[in-house]
């Protein structure tokens, strides 16, 4: 809508409502296209998941799987645009929240933090090689030992 | 020489930065089970009265070191060890020492579909507020002075940590997170700083903390976006007179009730929190018996202009004992009367330079001295009852 406003009136004028709409569902769908996938390691047990439940995997609150196994959460940065995206898209939540809550664990002895990631190839490498391991990418499908985490 | 205070770190101080830093080169050869965070703070303080952290009082003094080292090892699947070491200077107050801040095995006994239960064992950190747990990390706390009237400075040691056990139990549910701790353990008790509080500078003896029960039941929404907290110590000290002194083993009681409230938006945040203090001293002889109620509430915005950027504004308010907020009592103890209060308007910019190097300042208009530490402020008639402080702060972490 914002750069709908930036254009001037006689070109939003001289375009036909039907082109209108296209850029409308352009400007929505362009987003979804960017989204992010949450991946697991092929090891991880199929669970019914919830929003709620994922984000507590990720805070590190949830640490076990359904087999009782131990969470591998991997993450980027804080700062990093994909963090910052698929904390607010996929967790509906915001970096500093996430931060807020690892921090407490890490300075007061009661949890660890995540592990850090600095590139998508490294993320890949790490979902695919280790066992119960979670993390995120731009697109998910399609690599070998890795699966698509889903939740309701 | 008054300028500047003391600069001179203790060879503790020096050797804890040194192994920081070498160990913050090496942390990606450790093994996966194994995670080692620290963080290094250096504040300033500047005032136009009153000593704050040193010699703060028409000087600026470098009165506040933190630095911390923390190790966790994941031994097993349920079973963790970790630890931390904490240097910290502050002011007169401490002069600079080395404590093992916690040393715990936090063993997770039962996992369900929504949540979890488990124990821990050593050295714990005290819940208490938003705060407290870890109240010397710059990085998680909102300002570089915690609200004093709450997370009173000057008797920290009562409420750092305590040697003993925990219980723990986290329970997630569709409309929000339940998570509650019990701990039981006895907290370090004596310092001259409590001493001062609870009976005279010039009290001879020896305090010590019984096992003392800290509970807290937290609840979270969305993540985090709201938090809200209700925290109950119940904590007894037992003074130990000394030969030829006017006060005799008596006891103290302290039982703060503090209730908390937190929004963390994507650039607006707000705090407040409520205490509620129950005092109770007795059997001294030279002070008569007596119960108080500690009064104490404040409340703060921040707001985040860009991720680095944050503003943040608070009101703070502290009674010692309700029953005398103007400070009667205090005038016939020969005190001045503003010893009994405090109020405190607070503005802060904080500037997260990188994720791990974070630099923020604070000015502080204060109306009254309550929190003001003895140590800092020997001769309370000099106090002046209304006053300004300034403070800057670097911290880096990793």
């Amino acid at each position: 809508m914002t750069l709908l406003t930036l254009l001037p009136k006689f070109f939003i004028v001289a375009f036909s409502k039907k082109l209108l709409l296209g850029f409308l569902l352009y400007a929505v769908l362009v987003p979804v296209a960017f989204s992010i996938d949450i991946i697991v390691n092929t090891s991880v047990p199929i669970q019914r998941n919830s929003l709620n439940k994922t984000r507590a995997i990720f805070a590190q609150q949830l640490n076990y799987w359904s087999n009782g196994e131990k969470t591998r959460v991997f993450i980027f940065k804080d700062d990093h645009p994909l963090h910052k995206q698929f904390t607010k898209n996929k967790l509906n939540m915001f970096p500093h929240q996430l931060r807020r809550v690892w921090d407490r664990m890490v300075f007061s002895g009661t949890g660890q933090a995540p592990d850090l990631v600095e590139t998508e190839e490294e993320m890949l490498e790490k979902i695919a090689n280790t066992k119960n391991a979670i993390g995120y990418l731009t697109k998910g499908s399609g690599y070998e030992n890795i699966r698509l985490f889903e939740y309701e | 020489m008054k300028i500047y205070g003391y600069l001179n770190m203790s060879r503790w101080g020096l050797l804890f930065c040194a192994l920081l830093i070498s160990i913050n080169g090496q942390a990606e050869l450790l093994p996966e089970e194994i995670q080692i965070h620290g963080f290094l703070t250096q504040d300033f303080f500047h005032s136009s009265d009153n000593n704050v952290n040193g010699l703060s009082d028409d000087g600026i003094s470098p009165g506040r070191t933190e630095i911390g080292l923390n190790i966790s090892y994941q031994a097993f699947d349920r079973l963790t060890f970790s630890a931390q070491g904490l240097y910290r200077r502050a002011g007169y107050v401490d002069k600079g020492s080395v404590r093992l801040d916690y040393g715990l095995a936090d063993l997770n006994l039962f996992n369900y579909q929504n949540g979890h239960i488990g124990i821990r064992g050593g050295r714990i950190k005290i819940p208490f507020g938003l705060y407290n747990e870890t109240r010397d990390v710059a990085f998680t706390n909102p300002t570089i002075l915690l609200p004093q009237g709450v997370y009173f400075d000057r008797s920290r040691s009562l409420f750092t940590s305590a040697d003993g056990g925990s219980l723990y139990v986290q329970h997630r549910t569709d409309w929000g997170d339940f998570s509650f701790k019990f701990n039981y353990g006895l907290a370090l008790g004596n310092n001259e700083e409590i001493m001062a509080t609870i009976l005279s500078p010039d009290a001879k003896g020896e305090f010590k903390a019984n096992p003392a029960i800290a509970t807290q039941i937290m609840y979270d929404l969305n993540g985090g976006e709201y938090v809200f907290a209700v925290s109950y110590l119940d904590l007894k000290l037992k003074y130990h007179s000394a030969d030829n002194e006017v006060f005799s083993s008596g006891y103290t009681t302290i039982r703060p009730l503090l209730f908390s409230a937190q929004y963390n938006g994507e650039k607006l945040g707000l705090a407040a929190e409520y205490l509620y203090r129950w005092n109770h001293s007795k059997n001294y002889d030279a002070i008569p018996d007596n119960r108080s109620i500690t009064e104490s509430w404040f409340i703060q915005g921040s707001y985040r202009f860009i991720s680095q950027l944050q503003g943040i504004v608070r009101y703070e308010t502290l009674s010692l004992t309700i029953d005398d907020r103007s400070g009667n009592y205090a005038v016939a103890f020969g005190l001045p009367k503003h010893i009994a209060y405090s109020k405190d308007w607070m503005l802060g910019l904080r500037w997260d330079i990188t994720s791990s190097l974070m630099m923020r300042t604070e000015y502080h208009r204060i109306h009254g001295t309550a929190w003001l530490a003895q140590a800092d402020n020997q001769d309370r008639s000099k106090t002046r009852e209304n006053w300004n402080l300034y403070a800057l702060q670097v911290s880096y972490r990793f």
